[in-house]
C-alpha cells in the first residue's frame, strides 16, 4: 500500500506542477496574475473535444492545434486588454478574472453540460510496477511533466527569448534599456502561459472529465501551488508540487479522501504566516528591505 | 379586372373557411403556468425541463388542459436557481423559487429544487404561497416527514421521483441478489462526500451488515475529486468482493476507468451518475464494462417490460435529437405533467387545494410504472410496475450496450461477473 500510495503521490505531484508551471511562468515575467487561466485550461479542453467530434480532426491533430489557439487566445488576452492595465495589479487581476469568469459562464450558456465531454487518453492500457497497477496516461503525464520541467531550462537559460524573458523578470528597466521590448515580452509570456496552461490540459483531462467548474478548481490548484512554492519561483513550484501533492495523497490513504483539500488550505495558511514570499519567493524580502 | 375580382373573392373565401374549420388540436384561453425552477446547468435539470418541455408540447398539441369546461394550454416558465452548483448558498437558491412564483404567478412547479438542503427550506417558500409543487430531483425523505407532522401548510408538496429510502431499498435488494447469485458478502463503499449520498451509504451498509455482509470500509470523496486510486487499494487490499459507490459528480466515472486499469477484482454495483446515459461508454473509452449503475425511474432507460418507458425513451430522442442520459429526473418529470393535467381536470378548476385533493388520488401508468402517492405525498416505489413506480440497475456490457439486470420483474439477463472474478458459492 505505501508504495502503491507513493506512485500515485508522484503522479498527483506532477500534475500540480504542471497545472502551475504555466501561471507561474506568466507571473514571474510580466508579473500579472493571469485569473484567466482556468478559463485556458477549460477553453482547451472543451475546443479538443470539439475538433474531435464535431470536425472530425484526429487528436494529434486537434491537441497541438488548440495548444497553438490557446497560446494565441493568451497573446490577445495581453493585446486587448491587459496593455492597457499594464502596472496596476488590482485591475489586471479584476479583469483576467472577468475574462475568464466570461469564457467559463459563456460555456455553460452554450450547453456545454453533461457527462459527454471527455478526452481519449493519449496511450492507453495500464503497466505494473510491482504490485502496483498504473494506467499509461498517468505515466505518460509523469514524463510530459519530467520532460517540459527540462525544456522550460533549457529555453530559458538558452535561448535569446528566455534570456529576454528573465531580463524582464529581474528588472525590467535594465532590460528596456539593453533594447528588450517589454510589452512583447509581456505578451509572449502570456502567450507560454496559456500555452503550458493548454499542454497541461491535454495531457491531464483524458483522466477526468471536462466541466466548466474545473476552470476554477484548476485556477485554485494553481495558485496554491504558486503561492506555497514562490509566486515566479519555477524551482519553488516543482518543490510545493511534490510537498503537496505527496501530503494530499498520503492524508487521502491514512486518515481519508475528503480531509485531501484541507492539506491545501493548512499549506496556505502556514506559509502565509511562516513566509509570506512562499518557500522560494523573494518579493515580501525584497519589499521589506526597500 | 373581373379575374382579378374573382381571385380575391376565393381568397378572402378560403381564409374564412380556415377560420370556421374546428380545431380541436389547438388549445386557446389564458395558458395554465408550470413554473421550473431548478439547476438547467445541470444536466439532470436540464434533461428534466426538456421532459416537462416535451410533455407540455403534447398535451397543447391535444387540445391542452380542461380548466372549468374551456381548454387551456399549459406554458412553461423556468429559471436556473443554481443550488446544484457548488458554494452556492440555499438562501440563494430560494430567491429564485420566489422570484418565479412572484413574477410568474404559476398555477404549480414541477421538478422543484434540485438539491434536498434547498428542497427542505424550500418548503416553507411553497406553503406560503400555496403552490402545488411535485418535485421529480430531490430525493430527501425528510420532506416526507414535515408533511406528515404539518400537513396542513405542507400538502402542496409531492415527489414523483425516487427518495434516498427506496434507493437504499434498490441498493440493498441488489447486493442481496448479488450475494444469493454468487456468494459475496464482502463491500467496500466508496461515496462522495454529500448530505444524500453519505446518508445513502451509511444505511445501506448498516442494513447489509445486520444480514451479515462484511463492510471493509468506506470511503468519502469530496466533490470534484478525481483520482480514486486510494480507495481503489484500500479495496483490494481488504479483499473486498464488490464496491458499492454512490456519486452524482461529472468526475466519478473516472472511479470506474480507474478500477479496470488498477484491475481491482471486484464487481462494481452501485450508482455513479456518468454512467447511467448511453454516451457514457464513449466517454469512458469502453473502460467500463461489467459495471452496473442503478437508474433511478424506469424511462431514464428503456425497460421493455414498461412500454410506456420505451415509448417516452424514443420521443425524447425524436424531439431533443438525443437520448436521455440521465439516469434521475426526465421521465418522472415527463409524468408529472400528465398527473398535473388530469388532477386539474378532475379537481375542475385551479384552487390549490382541490388539485392537491385530485393529486392525492392519482393512480396512473406512466412511463415510470404505476403512479400512486402516500401519506407524505411521496410516489410508491416498488418491484412490479404493474404495482408501483419503478427503479432498475443495468449492466454495462462489451460493445456498449446496456442490460437491465435487476429487479428481477424487468430483468433482461443474469448479472455477468468481469474477468478474472469466480463466485464464491
Amino acid at each position: 500500500m505505501f508504495l502503491g500510495t507513493l506512485v500515485y503521490g508522484i503522479v498527483n505531484s506532477v500534475i500540480l506542477a504542471l497545472v502551475a508551471l504555466g501561471f507561474n511562468l506568466t507571473f514571474g515575467i510580466s508579473g500579472i496574475a493571469n485569473f484567466a487561466y482556468g478559463a485556458l485550461y477549460v477553453l482547451t479542453g472543451y475546443g479538443v473535444w470539439i475538433l474531435l467530434n464535431e470536425v472530425g480532426l484526429p487528436l494529434f491533430l486537434a491537441a497541438p492545434a488548440m495548444v497553438v489557439l490557446t497560446a494565441m487566445a493568451g497573446a490577445l488576452l495581453y493585446r486587448v486588454v491587459l496593455i492597457r492595465l499594464r502596472g496596476m495589479a488590482i485591475s489586471e487581476v479584476i479583469a483576467t478574472f472577468g475574462v475568464g469568469l466570461a469564457v467559463l459562464e459563456f460555456f455553460r450558456y452554450l450547453g456545454f453540460i453533461g457527462f459527454e465531454y471527455t478526452l481519449p487518453p493519449l496511450l492507453d492500457g495500464s503497466l505494473s510496477i510491482g504490485p502496483v497497477f498504473l494506467d499509461l496516461q498517468r505515466a505518460l503525464i509523469v514524463i510530459v511533466g519530467v520532460t517540459l520541467t527540462g525544456v522550460l531550462w533549457l529555453f530559458t537559460h538558452h535561448t535569446r527569448l528566455g534570456l529576454a524573458f528573465r531580463g524582464i523578470a529581474q528588472d525590467e528597466h535594465t532590460a528596456m534599456c539593453l533594447g528588450i521590448h517589454s510589452d512583447r515580452v509581456a505578451m509572449f509570456s502570456l502567450a507560454f502561459g496559456g500555452g503550458l496552461c493548454a499542454l497541461a490540459a491535454v495531457v491531464i483531462l483524458p483522466i477526468g472529465t471536462i466541466s466548466v467548474d474545473a476552470g476554477y478548481d484548476v485556477l485554485l490548484e494553481a495558485l496554491a501551488v504558486c503561492i506555497v512554492g514562490g509566486l515566479g519561483s519555477a524551482v519553488g513550484v516543482i518543490v510545493a508540487s511534490f510537498i503537496l501533492g505527496l501530503a494530499q495523497t498520503y492524508t487521502a490513504m491514512y486518515m481519508g479522501s475528503h480531509w485531501m483539500m484541507i492539506v491545501t488550505l493548512v499549506a496556505i495558511l502556514l506559509i502565509l504566516t511562516i513566509r509570506p514570499s512562499g518557500l522560494f519567493g523573494k518579493q515580501k524580502e525584497l519589499e521589506e528591505r526597500i | 379586372m373581373k379575374r382579378w375580382r374573382w381571385f380575391w373573392v376565393a381568397t378572402v373565401g378560403l381564409a374564412l373557411a380556415g377560420f370556421c374549420i374546428p380545431r380541436p388540436t389547438l388549445a386557446g384561453g389564458e395558458p395554465v403556468v408550470l413554473a421550473v425552477p431548478t439547476s438547467t446547468g445541470f444536466l439532470e435539470g436540464k434533461e428534466s425541463l426538456n421532459a416537462v418541455r416535451m410533455a407540455v408540447e403534447e398535451v397543447n398539441k391535444a387540445g391542452g388542459v380542461l380548466v372549468e369546461g374551456q381548454r387551456r394550454p399549459f406554458k412553461v416558465e423556468s429559471i436556473d436557481i443554481r443550488d446544484a452548483a457548488p458554494g452556492v448558498p440555499v438562501p440563494e437558491a430560494l430567491l429564485g423559487l420566489e422570484k418565479i412564483i412572484l413574477e410568474k404567478n404559476p398555477h404549480a412547479i414541477v421538478v422543484g429544487p434540485f438539491r434536498s438542503e434547498a428542497l427542505l427550506a424550500g418548503m416553507d417558500i411553497i406553503a406560503k404561497y400555496k403552490v402545488p409543487m411535485l418535485g421529480t430531483i430531490a430525493m430527501t425523505p425528510a420532506s416526507e416527514g414535515k408533511i406528515k407532522k404539518d400537513f396542513a401548510k405542507y400538502k402542496y408538496i409531492f415527489r414523483t421521483c425516487l427518495n434516498a429510502k427506496y434507493l437504499v431499498g434498490y441498493l440493498v435488494g441488489l447486493m442481496k441478489y448479488i450475494e444469493k447469485e454468487f456468494g459475496f458478502n464482502r463491500l467496500f463503499v466508496m461515496h462522495q462526500d454529500v448530505l444524500w449520498a453519505r446518508k445513502t451509504a451509511e444505511i445501506t451498509s448498516a442494513i447489509l451488515k445486520k444480514s451479515g455482509w462484511k463492510i471493509l470500509g468506506s470511503e468519502a470523496y469530496p466533490t470534484g475529486a478525481s483520482d480514486f486510486s486510494t480507495g481503489l487499494m484500500k479495496a483490494r487490499m481488504s479483499r473486498a468482493q464488490v464496491i458499492l459507490p454512490i456519486f452524482d459528480m461529472p468526475q466519478s466515472g473516472i472511479l470506474v476507468k480507474q478500477w479496470n486499469s488498477m484491475k481491482v477484482p471486484t464487481l462494481m454495483a452501485g450508482f455513479i451518475s456518468p454512467l447511467a446515459g448511453s454516451k457514457a461508454w464513449k466517454a469512458f473509452d469502453g473502460k467500463i464494462a461489467g459495471a452496473m449503475n442503478a437508474i433511478f425511474e424506469v424511462g431514464n432507460i428503456p425497460v421493455a417490460k414498461v412500454p410506456e418507458s420505451v415509448k417516452f425513451y424514443q420521443a425524447y430522442q425524436r424531439r431533443w435529437g438525443e437520448e436521455v442520459q440521465s439516469g434521475h429526473g426526465p421521465a418522472p418529470s415527463y409524468d408529472t405533467v400528465y398527473v398535473l393535467k388530469e388532477a386539474i381536470e378532475a379537481a375542475g378548476g385551479l384552487d390549490a387545494g382541490s388539485i392537491v385533493a385530485a393529486l392525492e388520488k392519482t393512480d396512473r401508468r406512466g412511463t415510470i410504472g404505476r403512479i400512486r402517492y402516500d401519506e407524505g405525498h411521496q410516489v410508491v416505489f416498488g418491484q412490479d410496475p404493474a404495482k408501483a413506480a419503478l427503479g432498475c440497475v443495468f449492466q454495462w456490457r462489451p460493445g456498449g450496450k446496456r442490460v437491465v439486470v435487476y429487479p428481477p420483474s424487468v430483468a433482461e439477463d443474469k448479472i455477468l461477473l468481469p474477468p478474472g472474478l469466480k463466485p464464491v458459492k
